[in-house]
């Protein structure tokens, strides 16, 4: 944190008060606005010009020009910024070469020096002066010299520190919750009671595994909330084979894992194996492979002592997109997805240029780049594409300014200056990419576990102790919580790299079992400075993400199928598989809608968390889509209680609504709740409900007349065979011979079952009718057509016998809903009937808008029926809030 | 502890002086969007609430006309005499290196005239747009990297030719929201599938997925058919209004008293949706226009798309996108003559209505129109290739080196040329603007200063323009 900064703001010069302060801030904005004008403008001319001399331990004149503090400060030979007499100021009449003269090699264009003079006019010497007095912390670790370890926190390697001293020893179940406690305590925070053992049963269900907890278990632990049955919990939770399936998850987005390359010309599109490399994470999750040996295998898995057995782990570095196989980029995403998803690094950002806030030099990123310019991909019939080391390395050059047609000094191959020891040895074996391995995994840098254990950590928390958690560079977020931070790093590798030793170390812990409604006087206290809960003076409420979300509806339905492995399968088909969401077929280039919308992680590049939207796009797929209304359909069907039904269904609704809370949310519902649920599936029902205007509005049957009232009642067929809608299966049927609809026509019943084509308007209006009745047959007696509205009128009638009538009609009042019937009979013999049908209805409606209707062309098979009013109770259920953020 | 970001947020400095800061990236707890909208609750907020920008803005909406395959600007806006008085002639000097061997110099075969005040020439194959020549600045220095479809592609959208990048539009839908919550805030439409390089010309790229644009398959008029689950065939509204009612019910009870925004978010963007319901499918049903709008922009699909394009930015959508069809329309190597005419009949139109309307509506002001290609094409004739343009000496190559892309309404300056190509239209050679300057400019517009416009992704701080782009002030009004 910067002290000028703080020192504006901070009244009472502490930590709430700062976060607090919502007055305008004065200086702040000049600050800010210096800061970036020289991040922007300034410092890019810096390291092209000044850099080579005027920077680290071994700056000429002790004047550093690599950092704010360092201008500041100035050098031996005086201040370096003058705010009294600004254009006499020592930087600027030297880049004038009006006292010495630089930089030495030439003076710098005018525009350049316009630059540095217009930043100069943006400080005065409160600035300077607050810079100067900067300690080391933002500043200071820009000076380091790229090649010596650096002074930067997250390169300092981290030794375990002793759990502090706390007040509230009881609180705390664990080392863990010390750190945490301690950081409450000392900002005077309370810590937010356990979470209710219903909340903490379903949190920590999704957490582990990624799905809903049965109601059973729920109901269990209610019964014997002790810390005992909780942690019999988490271990059968880590030792269940959906464990790996949820955490594979993590790894995947980190690995911009895809099924498919992308883009590509005329290749094939899809990486036909890529899913043995998900599988093979899943696995090594679910048997707790070591980290150090899980990293190594997904490097360098050929040059481990059992290769078959980790062969598919090469796809982390070959499932990237193709770039259209340019190979300096294939290269530089796989630099990027080591750098940023093992190091927390970003060292493609100096692919152009020494990277301008971490210690990363050019040399650095194509030491890395000769690495994999060494290493070459090998198709294979069974798995993803393999990689290995080419036979003759290659000795990379700097491609100056990222250009392949600029190289610059050679440079060896081998790991990031700023980690190795300063006189590290090239790597000398192979390519180079074992050795690469190795540094990655060895206990000493400073990086790896850091930044894998954060990432636990934000996955379990909510908020990474280090916020950015694919950057651990100055430009990263600072540690809220730095010494836990070490002390989980180094306790991770203690315990042998092992995953799931440390998730149930968090598990356990007071920490995660907070609730997220924080103890009533703490949140008055730290809603005015720790707004966003960085210090845990309670849970984070969460949201489920896209696999917890599908999954769940699935299993509110009871059809989650919970196959292991395998190809991937489509998500988002018509009939989409009911597998977890983790087996989703993951198409970069056509990425269905249904994954942006809830914020899937880009599988074109590494993605270090997931966005969290909430946009109505969500809404709409909750309220419309085919596998929600599926689920909610599901879930109805399942609230039916089992055993004989009751002879009065309303006796039932009360065990049904109280089975779709257990499914739903896996708890009975209240009585307020239950009074809801009653009403809605009591209400009676209104006139104009059945009209849904996406549906077709043309049913196919037959008109049955009753014997005594001998009123028309439309039936529907009930088989459709792909082609034709008929009475049953068998054809000819033994009632009605040889009834059938078909787009063209159809052939009608016996004399007692003429055929009926049903058309309900989803808008009322004047509806002008057009037919075409052709019977194509010279023998039989041909067909009538009668056009009936729905007042019982005939509008219309007409026959055909080998050859083609037509007719219209208009109806000026049809109403919405309101059905208009086309009956079609045999006459008086249904032999020789086949007979071909064109009817189209035109509805103008009151704003002169005209919606047509024509029966061929929306010919259609079986429709999934309406919603009823407990299907529609479940889809509420779905849809509440309760069902997707977890407390 | 707080970075510097979230710390000056913190403090009341808000959107402009900050660049947007990190407005949803890493850590999205820490959104310092307070003081336009965003919700301070560390989990949700819709980031697709408008928003302003840097400075007060010219334009604000953006319809992108996007001639795909690579209209040549020799046939339309671009007039080279000395192509007649040359033709079979080569090129003088050396002919720069394009995607395919090219021969002689080729004369137009379409004829140009002037048009309006400002006497712009245009070709015969524009005349409803020339009648707006006024309202247009046409560049005719425009210049791009490389002679091929998918590098061009994506520069021209995404600003990059090669790497993951958004896309000018998720870009502004970012930075600025969007006016119309029932409606997809950034649209891009292509009738009977997608141009090539596909989605990623919308795509979001290192933004969160919900600032990509929505493709539209505009070979549909059935709004089920252009917007994914936008109607229930399963249940009535009434119904549904039901359900949303006992969900409001459940969702108190469960919450009790205490507030949470993003609780309460999540109830209002149901609300949003089952409005859209009906909002988007009059939005895009063109039928509601009154008889003499839709003769204005005449038959087929251009048509239809382009008034669709209209009736959206009418009802604030931020960027719409109308490509000409699907793979690479505008491509013609061959027979240029035959098909270039056909291409321009298909849009001139409807092109043409769609200034004069949107003017009419007092909307061209606030609505910045983009047309042109990936790039333009070659003077001199392509020569024939077995297997591609057999036997045909008749049409143009790819050229990046120059070309042309104009611009209208939105705080544009009307009737104005800028720049020029040399004697014959290969290279650009006067005022050159490279793609990065027309997106510099288009940002200016939009109210935007390219250098400040950023978004903090894998450590460093990413801009449409990279490191390049310059405003290009005369296109200004």
């Amino acid at each position: 944190m910067r002290r000028g900064i703080a020192n504006v703001c901070l009244p009472l010069g502490i930590l709430s008060a700062l976060l607090g302060a919502s007055a305008y801030c004065g200086s702040e904005v000049k600050q800010s606005e210096a800061v970036d004008f020289f991040e922007r403008r300034v410092r890019p001319l810096l390291v092209e010009h000044c850099y080579e001399c005027h920077r680290g331990v071994s700056a000429k004149g002790s004047l550093h020009l690599d950092s704010l503090a360092g201008l500041a400060r100035g050098g031996v030979g005086g201040p370096a910024l003058n705010v009294e007499e600004r254009h006499a100021s020592r930087l600027l009449s030297a880049l004038r070469y009006e006292s010495l003269e630089m930089p030495p090699r030439g003076k710098l264009p005018p525009e350049a020096i316009e630059v540095v003079a217009n930043w100069a006019n943006m400080l005065d010497a409160d600035l300077i002066s607050s810079w100067s007095e900067e300690p080391a912390a933002l500043s200071e670790t820009n000076s380091q010299q790229p090649n010596s370890p650096g002074g930067h926190w997250s390169l300092i390697p981290p030794e375990q520190p002793p759990p502090p001293e706390v007040k509230q020893l009881a609180w705390c179940r664990g080392d863990i919750d010390r750190f945490v406690l301690h950081k409450l305590e000392s900002a005077g925070l309370t810590p937010a009671a356990d979470a209710a053992p219903r909340d903490l049963v379903r949190r920590v269900t999704y957490d582990a595994i990624g799905l809903p907890p049965p109601a059973a278990q729920v109901a269990a632990f209610l019964a014997d909330p002790s810390d005992q049955a909780y942690e019999r919990i988490v271990d059968t939770l880590l030792a269940s084979p959906q464990f790996g399936e949820r955490w594979a998850r993590l790894w995947l987005d980190l690995a911009r894992y895809a099924d498919t390359k992308g883009y590509v010309f005329q290749e094939h599109r899809s990486y036909k194996h890529a899913w043995k490399y998900r599988d093979w994470v899943v696995e090594a999750f679910n048997r707790d492979l070591p980290y150090d040996k899980f990293v190594v295998a997904q490097l360098a898995g050929e040059q481990t002592p059992d290769p078959p057995s980790v062969a598919p782990a090469a796809g982390f570095l070959t499932l990237g997109r193709r770039f259209l196989n340019n190979p300096h980029d294939i290269i530089d995403d796989r630099i990027d997805v080591i750098t940023r998803g093992l190091l927390g690094m970003t060292v493609a950002c100096a692919r152009c240029h020494d990277h301008k806030y971490d210690p990363i030099p050019t040399a650095d990123y194509y030491a890395l780049y000769g690495i994999f310019a060494s290493s070459e991909e090998q198709p294979h019939a069974e798995l993803p594409p393999q990689l290995v080391d080419r036979p003759a390395p290659v000795e990379p050059v700097v491609f100056l300014r990222g250009n392949p047609g600029a190289p610059g000094p050679q440079v060896p191959r081998r790991f990031l200056t700023c980690v190795a020891k300063p006189a590290a040895p090239a790597f000398s074996h192979g390519s180079g990419r074992l050795e690469l391995a190795q540094a990655i995994v060895d206990p000493k840098n400073p990086l790896t576990a850091r930044v894998w254990v954060n990432r636990l950590w934000e996955r379990l928390l909510g908020r990474g102790i280090v916020a950015t958690t694919s950057d651990f560079g100055v430009r990263g977020a600072p540690p809220t919580h730095p010494e836990l931070l070490d002390f989980l790093a180094t306790r991770f590798i203690e315990q042998g790299w092992s995953t799931k030793k440390l998730l149930r170390e968090i598990l356990l812990s007071t920490s995660y079992r907070q609730a997220t409604t924080p103890a009533s006087a703490t949140a008055q206290l730290a809603g005015n400075f720790d707004a966003d809960n960085t210090l845990l003076w309670h849970a984070h409420r969460k949201r489920l993400d896209l696999e917890q979300f599908r999954d769940s509806l699935l299993a509110a339905a009871g059809t989650l199928d919970l196959t292991l492995g395998g190809a991937p399968v489509a998500l988002t088909e018509a009939s989409p598989a009911s597998r977890r969401a983790l087996y989703g077929l993951i198409d970069r280039q056509n990425l269905p809608a249904f994954f942006r919308t809830f914020d899937f992680a880009n599988p074109n590049t590494h993605s270090a968390v997931r966005a969290r939207t909430l946009s109505p796009h969500q809404a709409l797929y909750l309220l419309n889509s085919p596998l929600v209304l599926d689920a909610a359909c599901g879930l109805a069907a399942r609230s039916v209680p089992p055993g004989a039904p009751s002879a009065d269904p309303t006796a039932e609704s009360p065990a049904r609504i109280h089975r779709l809370f257990e499914f739903a949310f896996g708890r009975p519902p209240t009585t307020e709740e239950a009074d809801a649920a009653l009403q809605f599936v009591n209400a009676p029902s209104e006139s104009a409900e059945s009209v849904i205007p996406a549906r077709s509005p043309w049913n196919y049957g037959w008109m049955r007349t009753d014997p005594v009232t001998e009123r028309l009642e439309f039936i529907n067929f009930p088989h459709f065979n792909g082609e034709q809608w008929r009475p049953g299966s068998e054809f000819p049927h033994p009632e009605f011979a040889f009834a059938q609809w078909t787009k063209q026509g159809g052939h009608p019943g016996r004399p007692s079952h003429p055929l009926a084509l049903r058309f309900v308007s989803a808008r009322s209006g004047l509806a002008n009718i057009s037919i075409t009745l052709r019977h194509p047959h010279d023998q039989g007696d041909g067909v009538r057509l009668r056009v009936i509205a729905p007042t019982g009128q005939v509008l219309s009638e007409v026959s055909a016998h080998h050859g083609e009538e037509l007719a219209t009609a208009q109806l000026e009042g049809l109403i919405a809903g309101k059905p208009l019937d086309f009956i079609v009979d045999c006459r008086d013999a249904d032999a020789y009937d086949t007979f071909e049908l064109f009817v189209e209805v035109a509805i103008c409606d009151a704003l002169g808008k005209t919606v047509m209707h024509r029966s061929p062309d929306d010919f259609h098979g079986p429709e999934a029926p309406p919603l009823d009013r407990w299907q529609q109770l479940a889809q509420s259920l779905l849809m509440s809030n309760e069902f997707i953020f977890l407390e | 502890m707080l970075s510097r970001r979230e710390l000056l947020s913190r403090c009341g400095m808000g959107f402009g002086s900050l660049a947007l800061g990190n407005l949803l990236s890493e850590p999205l707890a820490a959104s310092p969007l307070t003081s336009a909208g965003f919700a301070r609750s560390p989990e949700l907020s819709n980031p697709l609430l408008a928003r302003t920008p840097h400075s007060a803005p010219r334009a604000k909406h953006v319809i992108h006309l996007f001639m795909n395959g690579g209209p040549s600007h020799l046939d339309t806006f671009d007039p080279k005499p000395a192509l007649k008085r040359y033709a079979g002639q080569p090129l003088p000097g050396e002919t720069p290196p394009t995607e395919r061997p090219t021969g002689a110099l080729f004369d137009s075969p379409f004829k140009f005239r002037k048009y309006g005040q400002s006497g712009i020439e245009v070709s015969e194959l524009f005349p409803h747009v020339a009648r707006s020549i006024d309202d247009i600045a046409v560049i005719r220095s425009m210049h791009a990297d490389v002679p091929n479809h998918e590098p061009s592609l994506l520069l021209m959208n995404c600003g990059d030719a090669r790497q993951i990048r958004p896309s000018l539009g998720s870009w502004l839908v970012y930075g600025l929201g969007t006016e119309n919550q029932n409606l997809p805030a950034f649209v891009s439409m292509c009738p009977n599938g997608y141009p090539i390089q596909e989605t990623q010309n919308w795509q979001a790229g290192f933004l969160p997925g919900i600032f990509e644009g929505a493709y539209l398959d505009t070979q549909h008029e059935e709004i089920e058919k252009l917007i994914e689950n936008i109607r229930n065939p399963r249940t009535s509204m009434r119904r549904q209004r039901a359900q949303l009612d006992l969900v409001g019910k459940f969702n108190r009870l469960h919450s009790g008293s205490g507030r949470d925004e993003a609780l309460d978010s999540r109830i209002q963007s149901f609300e949003l949706a089952f409005r859209m319901q009906t909002e988007a499918a009059e939005a895009f049903d063109v039928s509601r226009e009154p008889q003499h709008i839709r003769d204005l922009y005449g038959p087929g699909v251009q048509a239809r798309q382009i008034l669709i394009a209209r009736r959206l930015v009418e009802r604030g959508v931020r960027f719409v996108q109308v490509w000409h069809g699907a793979g690479q329309p505008w491509d013609n190597h061959d027979d240029i003559g035959v098909l270039h005419r056909k291409l321009a009949q298909e849009c001139d139109q409807a092109i043409g209505a769609l200034l004069v309307d949107l003017k009419q509506r007092g909307l061209l002001d606030e609505t910045l129109i983009v047309w042109g290609g990936e790039f333009g094409r070659t003077p001199t004739v392509e020569l024939p290739k077995k297997g591609l343009n057999d036997g045909k000496i008749n049409g143009r190559d790819h050229n990046h080196y120059g070309f042309t892309t104009w611009l209208a309404g939105g705080g544009v300056r009307g009737g104005y040329v800028h720049g020029a190509t040399d004697d014959f239209g290969f290279r650009a050679v006067e005022n050159r603007v490279h793609v990065h300057d027309l997106h510099a400019t288009i940002l200016h517009l939009m109210g935007f200063d390219h250098e400040r416009f950023t978004y903090r992704h894998a450590g460093r701080d990413f801009r449409l323009t990279d490191v390049h782009g310059r405003v290009v002030r005369e296109l200004v009004a």
